[in-house]
């Protein structure tokens, strides 16, 4: 049992019955007009909107859709930037009875068709022009696709399509049948049971085409559950919602835990504001991938770099304090008092100001989920004050099953698992789970899900172990460990994350399976190293030419001097050379949520990885590349090899 | 200058908490701190000479505010803003010295308040007829029809004609008891200082109030291009216009406010010197901003004491220097222009921004 807290009164209980749409309703009528349950920054300020505006949203677009023609099960698929018509549009698919579809924002036309088509949609909200032409141009392919929804007006003046229909027309179709049948809406949430399927979610897939894992209400509300379990939040807390929705992450945070908790979400402006807009709320809890946190390391190590004498030394004081106090609580000593002291001072003088800049003066928990997250990054934060905390899931248990809990956080692990779940490492070093969260099975992939289930356990695919104080260490993809030279085994990942702590590089990939030494290729962060390059008068005029001056292919070295640091002998990069673009999932090169996909970049680079391992100095690209509006251009050049010798 | 730093977590959920006055407890804090230390601090420790100090960088504040309006947010250069500060003193002073009261309004001591009130809409009125001009002219040009107005109304008008009513001659004086504010007759520096303190609160707060209406933006609009301002829909002469009504009002107030704290009103008070005075005073301060008005009064006026105070023992030895000191406070007048124009050149204003934006951006530079 749960102690008896403050958060204790509003907890809610899952049973078999609960489904979304109830619990909904439910948080709806009794927060009422007078709690705002989220907020949209447009124009400058954060429109407000209560749980009343919400709750007659939903049920006018679910009447709507009901309207149309949707039957309980009909899949219902969603594209666009974070905002409230997005939540809305999922919130009264599933009150309408169907199934919610995610799509990332920035999905390139054949993945939107093959998400459309696969999940059998009948109805797609889009946001507005640059989603309906996406939409438009894949209908004739997608046969089961009937409406497309927009409510962005901009553009869209000379679209006249039987197929479209504006989200203002949606409604006042849902009004006319509200005032017909006042009370369908009431028996729409009444009916299911929480093991329907409340969502159908597309995995990113590092390696193949995306698989729809099908989750249930309980699924989601389970998973909610448990990591409030873990981390309680409070009604009052504020959160930031601006990763894509299509992320099983966020859908945890906006859905799972907020519709439990009833705290307030927040919507930036545009996606370009995210980050000054999360400074303005300042949220309580935040969940990101590691990529964010590399952003604000980033951010400050570039600042820091630029900043005056005296506020260098003010801030190298307090990450010194920073670093040891954090050191200490890593290994769970004491702390001197006179540590204590220092640490408030660094408090005072530096780390409060530096976490107000970051947006993080009111986070008590800060996740950090989806990929692997160097453990400078990690430690960086914690020397900062900030309860930054890995966590270990998947899509597959819709969302997350392995936390940190606090005051024992090892940045090597991902932690504990969390109420309800119990982790198991196969013979074979597998990770498996076995929790109410894990989802239903593949749609339509019998084979995928025979593999991925079996006896009621989920099995990840992920290489892992459970060290001596009960914390699991996940390793890497199966297919993405290495083997050294000595024989052991080793998380590219890892090297991966140690070479992106340095402000310069934005990405880096190592190989080195089976092979003799380990090699990288990196990618060098054009505006950190633009910026350096100005300073020292180096001529440049694109990406191309600045990545492989001489100087810059200096400092990369050094950069990755200090990450060879310590590590194993076997573990060290011996070569590298800087790509002439950065990595980008338009190419495929990386997911949508940017992750390596280590097997495709192997076999598009294969001359750069032939190179890295024969005695040439130099490797010639002669390719061509694509750009986002369709354009392409030839690349002709010759990319330097770097020996790294010590 | 950019818009006020806020710290994270503060947001706004309608343009009216946007806009607010003092959106964190820190700026409330310190704003709590300066009105502590004006009304009951000053009052208590200050002596009668560094009252009348405080009553003269008042005064000058009260005056640049207009200047301020003028030049800083609306871009109309001005020469002859004492012209309207003399029409504020002499309206004033002429409606309680001539104008048949009835005798309860005496007692009540309403003569001088309503007076203040009328030299502030003659004032006002007087400046939109010499800022007629402005609609037709920019510029240089604009400057020279605004030094007429000081010439106009200071040396022919009010030297000529004015000081002539009732046959006094050079100047007029106010008996004691005839400047009475209620149950309060305004007679010693503190009286005064008390008096300027409302006064200085309640048009800086009307000033900064107007800069965030329509009629504040237009003014800046104006100011920062005028063509564009009048194709997005701003009628540029009746906002230039009002922009000379509200600077004459505010320089009316200025005037009548002074009378208080002078024995005798002749014009010499309100030389065109005054009017390029209050100029400087605003590029010192930094123009377009209030913080710039206020700044400006204070370092000029300051300055100009510790000159005096500097001199005064050398007077012994150099007795001319006392003698010449006219001649010094414009030299180092000129002089603080000068350094200001080639070391700061964006007043002091912009160097206290920079000062709070080390702060702010603290550990960083930006």
């Amino acid at each position: 049992m749960q102690p008896e807290d403050k958060t204790a009164a509003t907890r809610i209980e899952i049973t078999e019955d609960l489904t979304i749409p109830k619990l909904f309703y439910m948080q709806a009528r009794r927060y009422g007009p007078q709690r705002v349950a989220m907020r949209e920054k447009q124009y400058g300020i954060w429109r407000p909107i209560t749980w009343q505006q919400y709750l007659d949203n939903v049920k006018h677009i679910a009447l709507g859709l009901i309207k149309l023609g949707l039957k309980k099960g009909d899949k219902v698929s969603m594209i666009g930037d974070n905002r409230p018509e997005g939540l809305w549009a999922e919130m009264a698919t599933l009150c309408a009875g169907g199934i919610g579809v995610w799509l990332f924002q920035d999905c390139l036309i054949e993945e939107v068709r093959y998400i459309i088509d696969h999940s059998d949609t009948r109805f797609l909200f889009g946001e507005g022009q640059e989603e309906v032409d996406k939409a438009l141009s894949i209908i004739d392919e997608c046969p089961k696709l009937d409406k497309i929804i927009w409510d962005d007006p901009k553009g869209m003046r000379n679209y006249h399509q039987d197929c479209l229909l504006s989200l203002k027309n949606l409604v006042e179709m849902g009004k006319q049948l509200d005032k017909d049948q006042p009370d369908l809406f009431e028996k729409l949430i009444n009916r299911g049971t929480g093991k329907d399927v409340a969502l159908l979610f597309y995995t990113s897939g590092t390696t193949s085409l995306p698989k729809g894992a099908l989750l249930s209400h309980n699924n989601m509300l389970t998973m909610g559950r448990h990591l409030m379990d873990v981390d309680p939040c409070k009604d009052t807390d504020d959160y930031v919602s601006y990763l894509p929705f299509a992320w099983i992450g966020e859908q945890m945070m906006s859905i799972s835990c907020g519709l439990q908790i009833g705290y307030t979400i927040n919507f930036p402006e545009e996606p370009e504001t995210a980050r000054e807009n999360i400074r303005e709320i300042g949220p309580h809890v935040m969940f990101a991938p590691p990529r964010m946190y590399e952003q604000m390391t980033r951010e400050v190590q570039v600042k820091y770099l630029d900043s005056s004498w005296t506020k260098r030394k003010f801030y190298e004081f307090s990450q010194k304090v920073g670093y040891h106090v954090a050191d200490l609580k890593f290994d769970k000593k004491p702390i001197p008092w006179y540590w204590r002291f220092l640490e408030w001072i660094a408090y005072i003088t530096v780390q409060r100001k530096l976490k107000d800049h970051l947006g993080l003066s009111r986070v008590r928990n800060a996740y950090t989920g989806g990929a692997a997250m160097g453990p400078d990054h990690f430690r960086f934060f914690h020397a900062m004050g900030v309860n930054l905390k890995q966590i270990y899931g998947q899509t597959e248990v819709a969302g997350i099953s392995v936390v940190h809990r606090n005051g024992d956080i090892k940045f090597d692990t991902v932690g504990k698992p969390i109420p309800g779940t119990e982790i198991r490492i196969t013979e074979e070093g597998e990770i498996i789970t076995r929790s109410p969260s894990v989802f239903l099975g593949y749609y339509k992939n019998p084979e995928a899900t025979a593999k991925a289930l079996r006896d009621g356990w989920l099995h990840s695919d992920d290489k892992g172990f459970v060290d001596d104080d009960g914390h699991l260490v996940v390793f890497d993809r199966t297919k993405d460990v290495f083997t050294l030279r000595d024989g052991k085994p080793f998380s590219p990942q890892y090297l991966e994350t140690r070479l992106k702590f340095s402000p310069y590089i934005k990405d880096s990939w190592v190989i080195g399976h089976n092979r003799d030494y380990i090699t990288a290729v990196m990618c060098i962060d054009y505006s950190v190293v633009g910026k350096w390059a100005d300073e020292k008068k180096i001529n440049y005029t694109s990406y191309q030419e600045l990545s492989q001056h001489e100087e810059v292919y200096d400092l990369v070295e050094e950069q990755i001097r200090q990450a060879n640091k310590d590590l194993p002998e076997a573990a060290k990069v011996r070569k590298f050379t800087n790509l002439y673009k950065e990595l980008d999932p338009d190419d495929d090169e990386l997911t949508r949520t940017r992750k390596l996909r280590r097997a495709f970049v192997e076999k598009r680079y294969q001359d750069i990885v032939d190179a890295l391992y024969s005695d040439v100095n130099t490797v010639h690209i002669d390719t061509t590349i694509k750009y986002e509006d369709g354009r392409e251009s030839r690349i002709n050049t010759d990319l330097q090899i770097r020996k790294i010798t010590d | 200058m950019s818009a006020t730093w806020l710290p994270c977590g503060t947001y706004h959920e309608s343009y009216a908490q946007d806009h607010a006055w003092w959106q964190t407890t820190f700026i409330k804090g310190k704003m709590i701190l300066l009105f502590i230390t004006v009304f009951i601090v000053i009052p208590a420790v200050a002596d009668d000479y560094w009252l009348s100090v405080c009553n003269q960088i008042g005064y000058t504040i009260l005056g640049a505010l207009g200047v301020q309006l003028l030049i800083g947010y609306c871009g109309q250069i001005t020469l002859g803003h004492a012209a309207f500060i003399a029409v504020g003193a002499y309206t004033s002073t002429l409606l309680i010295l001539e104008f048949p009261w009835p005798q309860f309004m005496l007692n009540m001591g309403l003569a001088y308040p309503i007076s203040i009130l009328i030299a502030a809409v003659v004032a006002g009125i007087w400046s939109v007829l010499f800022g007629l001009p402005s609609a037709k002219v920019k510029g240089f040009y604009l400057i020279l029809t605004t030094m007429a107005a000081q010439f106009i109304t200071v040396d022919f008008i009010l030297t000529q004609y004015v000081s002539q009513i009732g046959g006094r001659g050079q100047a007029f004086s106010l008996p004691p008891g005839t400047i009475k504010i209620g149950p309060w007759s305004i007679e010693n520096d503190i009286q005064v200082y008390f008096m300027m303190l409302v006064l200085v609160v309640l048009c800086v707060a009307a000033m900064a109030n107007l800069m965030r209406t329509r009629v504040g933006r237009a003014w800046v609009a104006i100011r920062d291009n005028d063509i564009s301002a009048e194709v997005m829909g701003i009628n540029v002469v009746l906002y230039k216009l009002l922009a000379f009504f509200v600077a004459g009002f505010i320089g009316g107030i200025a005037g009548a406010f002074w009378i208080s704290n002078l024995a005798a009103i002749s014009t010499e008070h309100f030389t065109w010197f005054l009017s390029l005075w209050l100029v400087g005073v605003i590029l010192i301060g930094g123009v377009g901003s209030l913080h710039g008005a206020i700044f400006g009064s204070i370092f000029m006026v300051m300055v100009m004491e510790i000159l005096q105070l500097a001199i005064m023992p050398l007077a012994d030895t150099f007795p001319k220097l006392l003698m010449d000191f006219l001649f010094i406070k414009e030299a180092a007048f000129g002089l603080a222009i000068c350094a200001f124009m080639i070391f700061e050149p964006n007043g002091l204003a912009y160097r206290w921004w920079q000062i709070k934006n080390y702060f702010n951006l603290w550990p960083f530079s930006y």
